[in-house]
Formats: structure tokens, C-alpha cells, sequence
């Protein structure tokens, strides 16, 4: 009884001594597993970093996780009940969040913002779960001093690409085409063959929402691939950052990629960013993009501040800052790129004008399970480009496990 | 006092080992999502009948077995091989014992990075050398004969350092005045080693086995960071597919059960280890 009294006591005294509205200091942490990136990474920090000036009290904090692990590790942290505050994560760890409930919504940051296109995948059963940070698209990108030298004309067909991509390498000596070709880099993988997959025309669901991943158009693409793969003009077994390097050092003529790992390229290698140029890849349709989301996770015990941050995010000075950082990737709102920006990089342009048409690496109504969908899907791929069987009976055997499986 | 003394190992084991163990054989038995581990629903037996139906189980599990069991045979005698020679004296043994080493001691990561390089198509060192003899170049990681090969390359690269150590304590422990009585009595040095050498060091050879046995049927970082368990499954391990399954489908009851298998796998091979053990003890008796 004295004891209670005397803790009450001591309770008020020090709640006395408060300041009338003492605010507490708020630590936000933010993942990307850009943060990482040895070029951009800074830069796109910093731009975040600003916010700490409108909003005293609020201190963020930076999580770079490594792109390998970083889906993995947010799905399991969140579903610990962890994690970062805030998230900014690929749209397929997005929706495997969202779908578990494990985002807050994020409505209130936006309200009231005109944002573009790249918001429709955030809005969830019409609750907005996500704020848009970047779009990447992918398109063709070359050497202009190899391609040059070669005398070879820009592709705009597969045979094209093979044929210029030979005269490189006939030529110049240089690699003539890099592009992912290997299962140890499956998300990766899936997600670039996307391009070549939409680039016909695949559709891998038909108007019933049905899964339809053996069809004519599938087959195209995967022959298609098989077609540069036999070439011999990419370098197999080479992984991404060391394809990626081997063109910085002026080594590769031609490349599919997005947008992130062309900035990637054009930043601190030996050729300088000017000598790049890019065009549309060489398919009849539109190819792919890669989505990136920012999102609250349900366990922050600091969602309003979060979403405070995310409010400011899509302010203008906040996405005039993160235009700066984010190279030609589309941005939740229409920033047009920096005149100088372009002057130094002539390849951004094609990327920024790609990115109104092209398609989410996501299935659409199998957002979730994408990734589950697409890994018989690659092993199809794969095993026409190790063992030659035809397309169509690789699809096949690929079509009956994901009839399996759903 | 002697339980007091136990007490601490069995709280940590408890702690560690057997409620995480439990814990997958539980989820085993459940419909589990990797987002929301801990809303579990319990489907009994339907994961173990998802992986028995799956054709994908039965190539992980034959990769596993094989894999497995080449790793124990031919890093066990290689690393055999290289104690019988580094028991000898020679000039600079020590250092080349040192460099013998250098395998095991490499972090699993670093380690395959460095054959990542070594086996790189373009570049790599091996196909240098093949190119320089006039050979065509080898798809060391990106064809289905090679890929395994490979990984076990890198597996005996790894393990037969671990294990030269262990039998070279092994073959250092044999007394000399056997050997000496052996020689006097007119054995030359195969049947010696036959006849002392090798029936000394024959329990330490059982247990390296095991232990190369069960580090295999778990190994995942360098299989995992070569090849991604590809190309068309032919790396593809039960570690491999429950990792798969576990972050790609975001299913933990079927990883779990693909877990549960690779953990009667090793516990047969330990079995198999204590039934010899047993039979050998008997024998001596």
C-alpha cells in the first residue's frame, strides 16, 4: 500500500516534469535493397534523408538488405511480427505481403495526389497498401562505338539482333548480346524472359483468368531465345553484374536490360554513359517492366509516422529529388527527366518513353504466385536451351505441373 | 552432481536443437504460409502425399543420394590418399600440408566464388587449360553432364582437407612397435597397412564418413550460389527444393516435409553408422 502510494507518487512527479507537449523522437527504419548499390545507393538515400528537415523529431534510418536475400528476409521478418517500418520491396514481395495482411494502408498519403499509372498495382481490393517508388523498364541497349566499328545495323528483330550482335563480335571481337540465361538466378531470370515472353504477345492467363502457359506465342519466345542462345554471342555462365561489368568496360556490343541496371552501366566504368544508346527491343509487342513499391509494414509501432513520410514522398520537391537519383525509371509522378541528365545519358529517354507501355512481371489475378507459376515456366526454358527438345513439349510438361499446382 | 552437470547441455539442446526440430515435424503435418507462420492449420498427412505425388521429390531425393554418396567415397579417398602421403616425411611437409588445407578453411561463400570463376566458360581457368590442349570449351555449371560433376569437385575440394586432418591424427596414433614387430616378421608394407594400419584408423574412417555423409545430404550454400540447383534439376538436392518451396511458393508445411525427409536421410545414415559400430564391437568381444 505505501509502496503503491509512494510509485504513484513518483509517477506524477516525473509526469510533472514533462514539457506540456514533448514530442517523442521517432526512428523510422526504411529497407531497399538499393541502399546497397555502389553507385546510386547514396544518392537515393539522400533524397530520402531530406525528409529529416520537414519533420523534426523523426530520425530515418537505412536497411540495405542484399537483392539475392531481400525477399526472403522481409516475408520473414513481417511474418514474425518484425521488420522494418518501411518497406520498399518488388511488387511480387509486395503482394505476398499484402495478401497476409502484413501492410498498412497507406491511403491517407496520397490523398488528394495526382499520381500516374504505377500506382494501379499498389491499390488492393481499392485500399492503397503501396506508394509507387519506381518503375524500370527494359529495352535494348548497345554500344555505340562497338556497333559502330562493326558497321552493323541497330536490331529490330530477333534475326536482326543475332546477325548485328555476330557482326560485333566478328569484327570487333567484343561479346555481341548479354542477357540472364541461368537458373541459379531464377527471379532474375524470370523476370527479364518476361520481355521476351510479352515481346510476342504471351498472355499467361486467357480472358476466364484460366492459366495458359502452353500456347503458339510461348513457344515463339522460347525459340526465339533458344535462337540467340545457340548463336553463340552470349557469354554463357557469366552472371548479370558480371555481364553488366564486362559492358562498362566497352567488352559487350548489344544487351537487353531495365532501366536500374543500365544506370548501373552507364555509372563508373570505362565507357562513359554518352557512347550507350538504347531502342526498342527487337519484338513486335511491348515488353516488360519492373514495379517497386514503398509500403508500411502492419508491425511499425510508428505507422502514422510512416505514413507521414510516404505523404511527403510524393511531394514534388520529394520527387524532384528522387528524379535526380533515379536515373530514367518512372517515378510515382510525372517528373520529367533532367535536361542535363539527358544530355549525359542519350539512352534515357527510350526507357522513360517504354515504360507507358509495357507489362508487370506479375500474372495478373496470380500476383502471389507468379514466382510459383514462372519456375516451371523457366525450367521449360531451360531445358530447351540445355537439351534442345522443341518448345512446344517443354511447355507442355510445364503446363501440366502448373495445372497441378492450381 | 553429474545431473547438475548435464543439466546445462540438455537445457541448450532443448533450447536449440530438439524445439525447432519439433517444431518442423509439426509444421510437417500443416497448411502453413512463410508470411503467417504462426496461423497453422493441421492438414495431417496431405503434404507427405503432395511430395509422393510430385515426380520433382524423387529426382531431389536420387540427386541427394548420389550426390551424397560420391561425396563420402571420393572425398573420404582422396583425403585418405593425401594423410597416407603427408604421414611421410619429406622436405616441406608442413607447408604443403598448410596449402592442403586451404579447401576447408575457405568460407563456403568465398569458396564459391572462386570456382564460379574457375568454372567460368568464357574466362575460367579449367577451360583455359582445355582450350590450351586443344579441346572444345566445357559447360562446367549450364549442362546436365557436367553440373553435378562439378559440384562435387567443389565438395571433394572442400571435404578431403577436413578429412586428411582427422586421419592423419588417426594414422599418427598407430603404434609404432606394432608396425616395427610387423616388419621383423617379414610383412611388407601393404600387408602392414592392411593388417595394423588399417584396422587401427577403421573407426575414425566410420566416423569421417558419417560426417561427410550427413554435411552432404544438408549442403546447400555452394550448390545453391553455383547453380541454383539447375540446370533442369540436376543439382537439385532436398535442401535445394525446400528452400524453393519455402520462398518461392511461401509454403513452410511442404518444406517442412521436404525437411523431415532430408532429417530420416541422415538419421538412416547414422543408424547405419552405429549398426556397424555395433557389429564390429561385437566382433571384438
Amino acid at each position: 500500500m505505501a509502496f503503491s502510494a509512494l510509485a504513484r507518487a513518483a509517477l506524477l512527479s516525473t509526469v510533472m516534469a514533462l514539457p506540456l507537449h514533448a514530442e517523442e523522437p521517432v526512428n523510422l527504419v526504411i529497407s531497399n535493397s538499393q541502399w546497397l548499390d555502389a553507385l546510386r545507393g547514396e544518392g537515393l538515400w539522400n533524397a530520402v534523408k531530406a525528409y529529416e528537415a520537414t519533420a523534426p523529431g523523426v530520425t530515418l534510418e537505412s536497411l540495405g538488405i542484399p537483392s539475392k536475400d531481400y525477399g526472403d528476409r522481409l516475408m520473414t521478418e513481417f511474418g514474425a511480427g518484425k521488420g522494418p517500418d518501411i518497406a520498399i520491396m518488388q511488387e511480387g514481395v509486395f503482394f505476398a505481403l499484402a495478401d497476409a495482411g502484413l501492410l498498412v494502408d497507406v491511403g491517407a498519403a496520397v490523398e488528394g495526389v495526382s499520381l500516374n499509372a504505377t500506382k494501379d498495382n499498389g491499390i488492393i481490393d481499392g485500399v492503397t497498401l503501396g506508394v509507387p517508388w519506381q518503375r524500370a523498364a527494359y529495352a535494348l541497349i548497345y554500344n555505340a562505338d562497338l556497333v559502330g566499328a562493326a558497321g552493323v545495323a541497330v536490331p529490330t528483330t530477333v534475326p536482326e539482333l543475332i546477325a548485328s550482335a555476330q557482326g560485333v563480335q566478328d569484327k570487333t571481337g567484343a561479346i555481341g548480346f548479354t542477357s540472364r540465361h541461368q537458373i541459379s538466378d531464377f527471379s532474375g531470370f524470370y523476370m527479364d524472359f518476361q520481355s521476351w515472353a510479352y515481346g510476342h504477345g504471351v498472355s499467361w492467363v486467357d480472358a476466364e483468368g484460366k492459366l495458359t502457359i502452353n500456347t503458339p506465342e510461348a513457344a515463339a519466345a522460347i525459340a526465339a531465345f533458344k535462337q540467340v542462345y545457340d548463336a553463340k554471342i552470349i557469354p554463357v555462365g557469366d552472371d548479370m553484374p558480371t555481364q553488366r561489368t564486362r559492358f562498362k568496360e566497352k567488352q559487350v556490343g548489344f544487351s537487353i536490360d531495365n532501366s536500374g541496371g543500365t544506370l548501373n552501366i552507364a555509372s563508373g566504368g570505362a565507357m562513359e554513359s554518352s557512347r550507350m544508346k538504347s531502342a526498342a527491343m527487337p519484338f513486335p509487342h511491348p515488353g516488360a517492366h519492373q514495379q517497386i513499391y514503398v509500403a508500411v509494414n502492419a508491425n511499425s509501432e510508428h505507422p502514422e509516422e510512416a505514413i507521414a513520410f510516404l505523404k511527403w514522398l510524393v511531394t514534388p520537391e520529394a520527387q524532384a529529388a528522387l528524379r535526380k537519383a533515379s536515373g530514367p525509371d518512372a517515378l510515382a509522378t510525372d517528373v520529367p527527366l533532367d535536361a542535363d541528365f539527358v544530355a549525359k545519358n542519350p539512352w534515357a529517354p527510350v526507357f522513360a518513353e517504354l515504360a507507358q507501355q509495357s507489362h508487370s512481371v506479375l500474372i495478373p489475378g496470380y500476383e502471389v504466385e507468379t514466382t510459383q507459376i514462372m519456375r516451371p515456366v523457366m525450367e521449360a526454358v531451360e531445358e530447351v536451351l540445355v537439351t534442345g527438345i522443341t518448345p512446344e513439349e517443354a511447355l507442355a510438361k510445364a503446363q501440366d505441373k502448373v495445372d497441378q499446382m492450381f | 552432481m553429474p545431473y547438475a552437470f548435464m543439466m546445462l547441455p540438455v537445457i541448450y539442446l532443448a533450447i536449440f536443437m530438439f524445439w525447432p526440430l519439433g517444431r518442423q515435424i509439426w509444421l510437417s503435418f500443416t497448411r502453413t504460409r512463410l508470411a503467417n507462420p504462426n496461423r497453422s492449420e493441421f492438414i495431417g498427412l496431405r503434404n507427405y502425399e503432395r511430395l509422393f505425388d510430385n515426380p520433382d521429390f524423387y529426382t531431389a531425393l536420387y540427386v541427394t543420394v548420389t550426390y551424397s554418396l560420391l561425396a563420402v567415397l571420393i572425398g573420404v579417398a582422396v583425403g585418405t590418399v593425401a594423410a597416407l602421403a603427408m604421414n611421410r616425411p619429406f622436405p616441406g611437409r608442413t607447408l604443403v600440408r598448410a596449402i592442403l588445407l586451404f579447401g576447408w578453411a575457405v568460407p563456403n561463400v568465398a569458396a564459391a566464388l572462386i570456382w564460379l570463376w574457375i568454372f567460368n566458360e568464357r574466362s575460367g581457368v579449367l577451360n583455359s587449360i582445355v582450350t590450351g590442349l586443344g579441346l572444345e570449351r566445357i559447360t562446367w555449371l549450364t549442362s546436365t553432364d557436367m553440373a553435378l560433376s562439378s559440384i562435387l569437385l567443389v565438395t571433394v575440394w572442400q571435404v578431403a582437407p577436413f578429412v586428411m586432418l582427422v586421419m592423419l591424427a588417426a594414422l599418427q596414433s598407430v603404434p609404432q612397435e606394432v608396425k616395427e614387430a610387423a616388419r621383423v616378421d617379414g610383412a611388407d608394407a601393404l600387408n602392414i597397412f592392411r593388417a595394423v594400419t588399417l584396422p587401427h584408423v577403421m573407426p575414425t574412417l566410420q566416423l569421417v564418413s558419417l560426417l561427410v555423409a550427413v554435411w552432404s545430404i544438408r549442403r546447400f550454400d555452394i550448390i545453391y550460389l553455383l547453380t541454383g540447383g539447375g540446370p533442369i534439376g540436376s543439382t537439385s538436392t532436398l535442401i535445394v527444393k525446400l528452400r524453393q518451396v519455402a520462398f518461392e511458393n511461401h509454403d513452410l508445411g511442404l518444406a517442412s516435409a521436404y525437411g523431415v525427409i532430408g532429417l530420416i536421410l541422415a538419421l538412416s545414415v547414422a543408424a547405419v553408422h552405429a549398426a556397424f559400430n555395433h557389429h564390429r564391437q561385437k566382433g571384438q568381444s
